[in-house]
């Protein structure tokens, strides 16, 4: 029985187990935990809140060279910028390191 | 995204008021010897009021009862103390009896509120800096 669990759970791409949680909620199987937000959703937020993080620093170093900013304002901006930037790396380098380590496992 | 950018937004505030401290202290220097402004009468000492303001999740863990994390000016406010009055019957802006009024600026106490706005610039700057190397402390968990 616990060969078939793991079969099953291998056996169809994308339906369930694994491959079904690093799918977006709507496309993945009935199996999974649909309700709790996935790890690649998170990294998508991630992704965003880095862009967004990269555009707010653009616009204020924007701004000072303009002359309306202040130099720390654009400073702190692009650090903000930097940490979420470095946040969302870790996070994929995570990601990437569990799939690697998924795939090294002898089925 | 937390509290720790709570807390930069809080000294990032800061450094703004302390900023706005030495444009003022700035301008009363430069206008020590002002005699006459926009309205006809002598430059008069700016001073600036500083109030504290709430910032984001930050408020919740420091402030307790009385949220208050960052700061803002609250206002530039003009020096009500008399002008100085100087001896000087040459001067165009004399008075009848020879007398000259100049702003009430005094240049030591502005140089001291001046070093003293710098070094609090300087200790928010520290402090973001601090908070900085935290998270990338926290960050290289993950390595």
């Amino acid at each position: 029985m616990a060969v078939d669990a793991i079969s099953a759970a291998v056996a169809p791409p994308g339906a369930t187990g694994i491959t079904g949680t690093l799918r977006p909620p709507a496309a993945s199987g009935a199996g999974s935990p649909a309700q709790a937000p996935g790890f690649v959703d998170s990294l998508g937020r991630l992704v965003l809140a880095a862009d967004d993080a990269g555009r707010v620093a653009n616009e204020t170093v924007g701004a000072m060279l303009g002359g309306t900013g202040d130099v720390h304002e654009a400073m702190i901006a692009l650090q903000q910028a930097d940490i979420a930037l470095q946040l969302t790396v870790q996070v994929r380098n995570k990601l990437v390191q569990a799939y690697q380590e998924i795939m090294r496992m002898p089925i | 995204m937390g509290t720790l950018t709570s807390a930069i937004a809080a000294s990032r505030s800061a450094l703004t008021a302390e900023r706005v401290r030495i444009e003022a202290a700035v301008s009363n220097l430069a206008n020590a010897e002002s005699t006459r402004g926009p309205d006809g009468t002598p430059y008069r000492r700016r001073d600036v009021v500083l109030e504290a303001q709430p910032v984001g999740p930050f408020d919740t863990l420091v402030g307790g009862g009385t949220p208050a994390a960052g700061v803002r000016v609250a206002g530039v406010v003009e020096d009500r103390a008399p002008f100085q009055r100087r001896y000087q019957p040459s001067h165009p802006d004399a008075d009848a009896e020879g007398f000259v009024a100049l702003p009430n600026v005094d240049q030591a106490e502005e140089m001291v509120d001046m070093l003293g706005a710098a070094r609090a610039y300087q200790a928010n700057l520290s402090a973001i800096t601090l908070i900085r190397d935290v998270i990338q402390r926290a960050l290289e968990l993950g390595k």
